[in-house]
């Protein structure tokens, strides 16, 4: 008996996929059945739009004369000679056995307003038409998927660890356009650099602190406002998500497509999907048209996603709030320069490594009583004499000692600061020989940085300052002892010095 | 025993078949219905481009017969009215008649599983 239930189970396999074929066959038929109608049907409108016209045409030439002359049917095979007259008056069929007796002019009006229903009677098919071309073409892309042809490939991410899906508190659901209310947001467990507790409770830091961290802050909330959006998207009642298959899953909706992660339409699928990304995590899963069969005859790939270090947002109190990660690590650094020697405001760090412009500014970062803090300009300079590259702007010398006090201090942001950054122009080393302090001093920059034009170019600053750091730090130790000799003389400028020279 | 379950079968098999020819005649007059409502609101709107100075005519057989343009238009309201009637009760026959055909399969799907086990113990039996 086994042997027969076997004969039987094999053939049964083999009926499904072959009853499964058959009936996307069918449905592909039954599509292309419609297709054909609505084109037919189309078809005919057409021809009575055209007729409709060209009946228009003739009423608006006929009034022109009193009486035509013409060929008159008589019977089916005759013509006799005849003559057309009153050739405004016209009996119009109005549909169901009534007629009446019209004008031309008002028998033109009656056929404009046929037109309109042949019109929209042409639209619906036309839709209809669409609609089902959508469909059969759904169906080819199915069938295409189940036998794992085609380009449809299957990405996977594995989550491990559930309690990195949230970060912080959950964002609630507020009116699309509304700032999102500044809360703390404490830090869940700690990333693999071990940032401690500390990080987690912490006030209310001024902007100036901060500024320096806006950037990476917005990318984090853009982030999390996409995410959030998916999530709530009835809350919010927006439709932001993006990937293709979810719009065309929208345009045939009545076929549904059976995959293990799709439950019932798009939305809640694409909230479980969401709910299985990682914290920080910048994929968004495409919502691919899955397979029956749970992809298991697609290629599939699997991802999986790096954990990101955590941040810390703090409220600066004036609708930013700034992320400021790694922080034992600068307070490391801090202490270690406050035990060799107070610094002037630039923190050494050792951890030179740039990596994305977040890092930019972690590493450009002023030591103010042994707390570091995030600078908001790295071309600038809290004094004088952490200038380091040649100016070779031409500027008035008030303007330029002005320039050399706030250099340092402002916040190399966005929008902002254009006239600052214009001003972040590095300058000379102070011809009193302390140049090679002043490299030391100030380690943004060890070149020649020709600055002319606004904040746009202050980007490709940044560039040139990173390969220069490597060679700051051994410079600073040494020098760090003598520094607070040398501060008096650095802090004259250079035409100051010049002017000084000539007297 | 397989005879019996086979002329039920039959019988009901019919009856089915039956309902579902009365089905589709009630779909047909349906349609026509339907066809005449979105002609006869044409001719409303028509009539009411028109105004009194048009002589409308009803074609009666082969006679053209004059009518008034009021009249005319309340004649044609009352013949749409008539038509939602009628339309509605034939919604309400389909409705019946599906429900009838609905009890009808099952009937049928379970006679035929009858069926089939009484097809399959003659079998086994052999």
């Amino acid at each position: 008996m086994t042997s027969f239930h076997d004969q039987m189970a094999a053939p049964g396999k083999v009926k499904r996929s072959n009853d499964l074929l058959r009936g996307v066959e069918r449905l592909k038929e039954e599509h292309r059945k419609v297709v054909k109608d609505c084109r037919g049907q189309i078809e005919h409108w057409k021809k009575v739009e055209k007729d409709y016209e060209s009946l228009q045409d003739r009423l608006r030439t006929l009034p022109d004369k009193l009486s035509y002359d013409i060929m008159v049917p008589f019977g089916p095979l005759a013509f006799m000679p005849g003559k057309l007259v009153h050739t405004n008056e016209l009996t119009v069929l109005l549909g169901d056995n009534w007629f009446a007796k019209c004008s031309a002019k008002q028998a033109d009006t009656l056929v404009e307003h046929r037109k309109k229903h042949v019109k929209n009677a042409l639209d619906d098919l036309q839709k209809t038409m669409k609609n089902f071309q959508n469909r059969a073409d759904f169906t080819v892309d199915l069938e295409k998927l189940t036998g794992g042809t085609g380009d449809f490939v299957d990405i996977r991410e594995e989550v491990v660890n559930e309690e990195e899906v949230t970060k912080g508190k959950h964002r609630l659901a507020h009116k699309p356009n509304s700032k999102p209310k500044q809360d703390y947001v404490l830090k869940l467990k700690e990333n693999n650099k071990g940032e401690g507790d500390e990080g987690s409770k912490r006030g209310v830091l001024s902007e100036e602190e901060l500024w320096a961290r806006l950037d990476e802050l917005e990318r984090q909330e853009e982030l999390q406002d996409e995410r959030c959006r998916l999530d709530s998207t009835d809350t919010n009642g927006e439709d932001t998500t993006s990937s293709s298959s979810e719009e065309e899953k929208a345009e045939s909706d009545s076929v549904q497509v059976n995959g293990h992660r799709k439950e019932n339409g798009w939305v809640s699928s694409s909230h479980t999907s969401q709910m299985n990304g990682t914290n920080g995590s910048y994929l968004e899963e495409v919502e691919e048209e899955d397979c029956e069969e749970t992809g298991n005859s697609l290629p599939t790939i699997y991802f999986s996603h790096t954990v990101e270090p955590k941040k810390v947002r703090i409220n600066t109190g004036k609708n930013t709030t700034l992320k400021f990660s790694e922080r034992k690590e600068q307070k490391e650094q801090a202490k270690r320069k406050k035990k060799n020697g107070k610094s002037n405001g630039h923190s050494l760090l050792e951890n030179y490594k740039i990596t994305s412009p977040a890092d930019i500014y972690r590493v450009f970062v002023d030591l103010v009583n042994g707390e570091p803090i995030p600078r908001k300009s790295i071309l600038k300079s809290r004094s004088r004499e952490n200038s380091v590259c040649s100016d070779t702007s031409e500027s008035s010398t008030a303007d330029f000692e002005e320039r050399r006090v706030a250099f340092g201090r402002s916040l190399s942001h966005d929008d902002a600061t254009h006239s600052d950054t214009s001003d972040g122009i590095t300058e000379e080393d102070s011809p009193t020989g302390s140049s090679p302090h002043t490299n030391g001093r100030f380690e943004a920059f060890t070149g020649t940085v020709i600055e002319k034009d606004p904040l746009p170019s202050s980007i490709p600053h940044l560039t040139i300052a990173p390969p220069a750091l490597p060679t700051i730090p051994e410079r600073k130790l040494e020098e760090v002892g003598t520094e607070m000799p040398q501060e008096a003389p650095k802090r004259m400028s250079k035409f100051k010095a010049t002017r000084l020279h000539h007297k | 025993m397989a005879e019996v379950i086979q002329k039920k079968l039959q019988s009901e098999l019919d009856k089915y078949q039956q309902l579902q020819k009365d089905v589709n005649k009630s779909m047909s007059a349906r349609q026509k219905l339907e066809a005449q409502l979105t002609e006869n609101n044409i001719v409303k709107e028509e009539l009411n481009l028109l105004d009194s100075q048009n002589t409308v005519y009803k074609l009666i057989g082969p006679v053209l017969v004059k009518q008034d343009l009021d009249e005319a238009k309340a004649t044609v309201g009352k013949r749409l009215e008539y038509i939602n009637g009628e339309i509605q009760r034939y919604e309400n026959l389909l409705k019946d008649m599906e429900r009838k055909s609905e009890q009808h399969r099952e009937v049928l799907s379970s006679l035929q599983q009858e069926y089939q086990r009484a097809q399959g113990h003659p079998v086994g039996k052999v």
